[in-house]
């Protein structure tokens, strides 16, 4: 083995240990940021179960960010996913469990579901781009809505799905009740610990999936792919790839994230709104991201819990909360354009390259 | 057989309501390149603004105003706001009106509530008109005749004025319209208030057939979306042709088979865009914008 190989050797090595520095670090922020999130929360007077609701809606518009974010494609139909996969999971919950509503089950049925819907919608939509994919996106979703609000018979029409039964977690070979609290444990302002339910862990541990499956998407040669494509489609194709077909792959992959999220969403609540599938919905996620960060890891999730507290508060006072909402986003575009986190991100970097440039300096 | 003549009519109308927001989108996207999700909003201000200005002054009156209050409100828009979005990328302005649409809309909730409104139909056409074996609402053809009498007169706009060849030119190529010294800022703003205008009147016109409310905007505006797909973005004829495609296709489905109505002009325009994916009288150069 010559000394460059060695080199090069030792130098794959250091980079694959401070990219496990890495991981850890990301790992270890997130869980700290998960757990202490739901007593936060509380001393900032959100009801219980708020948490567990922002966590799971996150997970749809990371989907979404996802599509738009990385791939470029701004998606005005993530409800037909979260919504679809809400009333998938109701239904399967209602009528296939027997008397025994596996979660499991529901949430994968609705995963499958809506991951094929998304594959079936993709192949037509990722043909086009632009202006022209938001378009359709917002037609198919338009379409989704109105084959929901038909078919009474299964979904309940306008009412939306209520009384949907608790689901049973099966859990190697014992049945774990998600509305269990935790211990009782008094945390002054915070609340105290037992407020926290079962199903908060359980969402915060797949939020925590999601993330770094995110993650680790974005930072492959997929992710990278689709930045390339993102930038410049054509010089894409020419090195070899072929656009359609990685647009086609994010899009299932967010319309799937997008049925998870609806489906728990929709055991949590045991109800299904008609509003989950329809046009607001949809809106509301483009809303979610790009307030939070658009291109971010947590962006969209930060994004979903500023908005979704602010409703929580606002919406009690007055009426005017989706007009705040709306104005919040339109300053948001014009003012931040970065959103919440990637403004944070940016100054972080510039302080960085400063402090390094002042080292650098003799 | 009565039941369909009826139908026909009756998509004939709706299919006129979608004609002229599509039209106004169409030009729109033409010269600014901007799709504007705030058009709904622009028809929804219409029918508001033309249902106070009858209350108070008088029904005519209120479909003077509506077209009038609707310009002012888009050249503001457009010369406060929308102008630095010009040079952005595509998504972002789309982001933006999508983000005014909203702002508009939960205005108009909180001024005039969430409840359904009905704007009076004039006393004068407040009969039925006899065609052949049907009766048919007078004000509904006199509706049918006035947005096909507006679409002729923008279209003359368009095609025979200097100014309406400096818009077309811009659909071609702004950059060499500039260069050749036509002024396509200013032709933007009128184009602008001038979509926003149709979409105004038509709020205001439609309002006696179709009530409102806050969410009227976007209920039209969906449809006209679809419009502008099948019938091609960009292109003038293709609006015209799309709207009342459309408009007779929903119409008829209801009548056949009601449930399937809303769901038939999405399956329409999913078939459109497998076999002609740039619309039917679109240039295919601009889908991949």
């Amino acid at each position: 083995m010559s000394a460059a190989d060695v080199g090069a050797v030792s130098l794959a090595r250091r980079r694959r240990s401070v990219l496990a520095v890495h991981d850890l670090r990301f790992v270890a922020l997130t869980v700290l940021g998960l757990a202490a999130f739901p007593f936060v929360l509380h001393a900032l007077g959100g009801y219980s179960g708020l948490a567990t609701q922002i966590l799971l809606t996150g997970i749809a518009a990371i989907g979404f960010n996802l599509l738009l974010g990385y791939a470029g494609m701004l998606s005005y139909g993530q409800a037909m996913f979260y919504g679809g996969g809400g009333y998938v999971a109701g239904i399967v919950a209602t009528r296939f469990a027997g008397g025994h509503p596996n979660l499991w089950l529901a949430v994968l049925a609705a995963v499958v579901t809506t991951a094929l819907l998304a594959f079936c919608v993709g192949l037509l939509v990722t043909r086009l781009y632009g202006i022209y994919f938001a378009l359709l996106t917002l037609a198919f979703a338009q379409m989704v809505f109105f084959v929901v609000e038909q078919a009474r018979d299964w979904t309940n029409g306008d009412d939306g799905m209520q009384n949907v039964p608790t689901v049973g977690m099966p859990f190697f070979g014992s049945t774990i009740d998600l509305n269990t609290g935790l211990p009782a444990l008094d945390l002054g302002p915070f609340g105290n610990l037992s407020d926290v339910k079962l199903w908060y862990v359980f969402a915060a541990l797949v939020t925590l999936l999601v993330l770094w499956f995110t993650r680790v998407l974005v930072r492959s040669q997929f992710g990278e792919v689709l930045g390339a494509i993102r930038e410049n489609e054509e010089r894409s194709t020419f090195v070899g790839f072929s656009p359609r077909l990685y647009r086609l792959a994010a899009f299932v992959i967010a319309g799937a994230l997008g049925g998870l999220s609806g489906a728990l969403r929709a055991l949590f609540d045991a109800t299904v709104p008609i509003d989950s599938v329809g046009i607001d919905r949809s809106g509301s996620f483009v809303i979610f991201t790009i307030v939070g960060g658009v291109q971010t890891i947590f962006g969209p999730l930060v994004g979903t819990g500023v908005i979704m507290y602010l409703q929580n508060v606002i919406s009690g006072k007055t009426d005017a909360w989706r007009l705040i909402e709306g104005l919040i986003f339109v300053l948001v575009i014009v003012f931040l354009p970065s959103g919440i986190v990637g403004t944070l991100l940016k100054r972080r970097r510039t302080r960085k390259q400063l402090l390094d440039t002042v080292k650098a300096t003799p | 057989m009565e039941g369909l003549s009826q139908a026909l009519l009756n998509g004939l109308v709706l299919g006129l309501i979608y004609v002229a927001i599509a039209v106004g989108l169409t030009i729109i996207f033409g010269t600014l390149r901007l799709v504007n999700f705030a058009h709904g909003a622009f028809y929804a201000i219409g029918a508001y603004a033309g249902l106070i200005v009858a209350q108070h002054v008088g029904l005519v009156w209120g479909f003077v105003a509506a077209p009038i209050a609707v310009a002012i409100f888009a050249v503001l828009l457009d010369r406060l706001v929308l102008r630095f979005f010009y040079s952005k990328e595509p998504t972002s302005q789309l982001l933006l009106t999508f983000g005014i649409a909203v702002v508009v809309q939960e205005t108009l909730r909180l001024v005039f509530g969430g409840t359904t409104q009905q704007f009076p139909v004039p006393p004068q056409l407040a009969t039925s008109f006899a065609l052949g074996a049907i009766q048919y609402p007078a004000y509904r053809l006199v509706f049918a005749a006035g947005v096909l009498v507006m679409i002729t007169v923008v279209w003359l706009f368009l095609d025979r004025t200097d100014y309406g060849l400096i818009v077309r030119a811009g659909i071609r190529d702004r950059i060499m319209v500039q260069l050749l010294g036509g002024n396509i800022e200013r032709a933007s703003t009128v184009v602008f208030a001038l979509g926003a205008a149709i979409a105004g009147l038509v709020g205001a016109a439609a309002s006696p057939i179709y009530s409102v409310d806050p969410n009227t905007g976007f209920e039209f505006l969906v449809p006209s979306f679809v419009v502008v797909v099948v019938g091609g973005l960009g292109s003038f004829w293709g609006a015209v042709l799309g709207g009342l495609l459309i408009g007779e296709l929903q119409s008829v489905t209801t009548v056949v088979y009601a449930p399937a109505a809303n769901v038939i002009i999405y399956l329409c325009m999913a078939l459109v865009l497998v076999l002609r994916p740039q619309g039917l009288l679109g240039e295919s150069e601009v889908i991949r914008q």
